[in-house]
């Protein structure tokens, strides 16, 4: 005979769709991470105006254009993936959902698609202005070229808010938490980041290269795959240490 | 996975041990607390109560020895366990940009419970918050915070709640409110309280515990203890420092 009560029926879509709530209600009721995340990708592009405005009319941005795209979408990633555990942490709201009866993967993919999310929506408005601004869409071929530039910013940001999240957890308990997280981000987000510039670039160019495109975007998916069950695995470990 | 037993201790607590690097913050500490019982810990600060409390309540896993809550072991059975207990702090665990509703919502889907909204109103009116169930946290008195605080520890009927210093920081009348919601709900659960008010937790409490220095130097039943000689016997700890 046992001594433990009929457990009620957990359900971790239940709860993985309570903590993406959670984290919508209260970024639309506070608009911290999309404030601060969109007006620095602000920044970004006005300094990469000052810097660009002395290239003069025969320098082609289409060449440079996906680096620049997402060193703007990393650096603003940065920001939004601290502040989404500081949230958690400030009132010991993790230790809360750490004492509920979640699986730790749960709690990471919560937090995982509303990072992406968030960064999605500033993306949405930051591409197209970055096209607008730097004229870098001046080859494209009607709206085609923009289905791919989506696919290559959905495909990246799944990455960054993976591995992301997961760094974010690593270094919210560190001093010096946000030196920590770039640290950590940069070095292992290299090979995705290679693989989104180069798609990006591959489709902006004045010849599209969609071989170039295509393989490099199976090289950024490939990387989601891995990164994501690594993610997955570690989550709980993470959070225990 | 170890089977979960019956058992009519609440906790089973057998040579539990963690370490932070080289410091000891529990050394081999052996203790049954029978179900219904009520627990209060005292000791200096860094004895070691609040890692205790947290490795009871599985955020913090022992270095060694085992630790049993309700028969599940607070390692192997984690999830399961997680279920039976609440946990009460000083610091409120609840977002202060929702509402008093919302935050109690989320916890219920966090704990799968059934009907949440009918059992979020029945504890929003038990704390006397329910006219401010659609006021942001963030607005509200200490007082009032650790009211929904409770409500939230109680949202899926633990069977053992954890109070990590639950009357730190309220004002008499908060003590008297937090009193009455604890003498309220009693008989139902068992509780493990840590205290530096010697007079409260004493007052409270059906055994009492003294760490020192990771180590057990005194527990009894309350009925058995002299508080004179209890006050002493805490005084000497507080010399001790942490190990």
């Amino acid at each position: 005979m046992t001594d433990v009560k009929q457990a009620a029926r957990i359900s971790g879509m239940r709860q993985f769709k309570a903590i993406l709530k959670k984290d919508i209600v209260m970024e639309l009721r506070t608009k911290e991470m999309l404030t601060s995340m969109g007006l620095y990708a602000l920044l970004v592009l006005l300094i990469y105006y000052i810097a660009l405005s002395q290239a003069g009319r025969g320098f082609d941005v289409t060449n440079i254009a996906g680096g620049l795209l997402w060193l703007a979408i990393v650096f603003t990633s940065l920001l939004g993936l601290n502040r989404s555990l500081v949230h958690e942490k400030d009132q010991g709201c993790l230790d809360a959902l750490l004492l509920a009866p979640v699986d730790r993967p749960v709690i990471f993919f919560g937090k995982a698609i509303g990072n992406l999310l968030f960064l999605l929506i500033v993306e949405v408005f930051v591409t197209p202005l970055f096209m607008i601004i730097f004229n870098a869409g001046k080859y494209a071929h009607g709206i085609s070229t923009w289905g791919f530039v989506g696919l290559v910013l959905v495909v990246g940001s799944i990455g960054i808010a993976g591995v992301g999240t997961l760094l974010a957890t690593m270094s919210v308990n560190t001093t010096g938490k946000d030196f920590v997280l770039a640290v950590l981000f940069i070095p292992i987000m290299f090979p995705l980041l290679l693989a989104v510039v180069a798609a990006t670039w591959a489709i902006l160019i004045a010849n599209p290269d969609m071989a170039v495109y295509w393989k490099m975007i199976a090289v950024a998916g490939g990387y989601d795959v891995i990164m994501l069950l690594a993610a997955y695995a570690l989550y709980e470990f993470v959070l225990g240490a | 996975m170890a089977e979960p037993y019956q058992t009519d201790n609440a906790l089973e607590v057998r040579d539990l041990s963690r370490t932070f690097g080289a410091r000891k913050a529990l050394d081999k500490v052996s203790f049954d607390l029978p179900k219904g019982a009520f627990l209060s810990i005292f000791g200096p600060n860094g004895a070691g109560k609040t890692t205790l409390l947290k490795v009871l309540s599985t955020l913090t896993p022992p270095s060694k020895g085992s630790a049993r809550v309700m028969g599940l072991d607070v390692v192997e059975d984690a999830v399961k366990l997680r279920e039976r207990i609440g946990f009460i702090s000083h610091n409120p665990l609840l977002y202060p940009d929702l509402t008093a509703e919302e935050n109690l919502e989320f916890f219920a889907d966090l704990y799968c419970i059934d009907d949440p909204k009918a059992r979020v109103k029945e504890l929003l009116t038990a704390v006397e918050l329910d006219h401010r169930r659609l006021d942001a946290v963030r607005t509200f008195s200490r007082g009032m915070i650790q009211r929904l605080s409770i409500a939230r520890s109680l949202l899926h009927k633990p069977d053992v709640i954890f109070l990590d210093e639950p009357y730190s920081g309220l004002d008499p009348h908060a003590m008297d409110i937090l009193d009455s919601l604890v003498a309220a709900v009693r008989a139902e659960h068992t509780f493990v309280m840590i205290s530096h008010d010697l007079q409260k937790g004493l007052e409270l409490c059906s055994h009492a515990l003294i760490l020192a220095k990771g180590k057990i130097v005194l527990l009894d039943e309350r009925e058995a203890i002299d508080p004179d000689a209890f006050a002493a016997t805490y005084r000497a700890t507080v010399g001790l420092g942490v190990s």
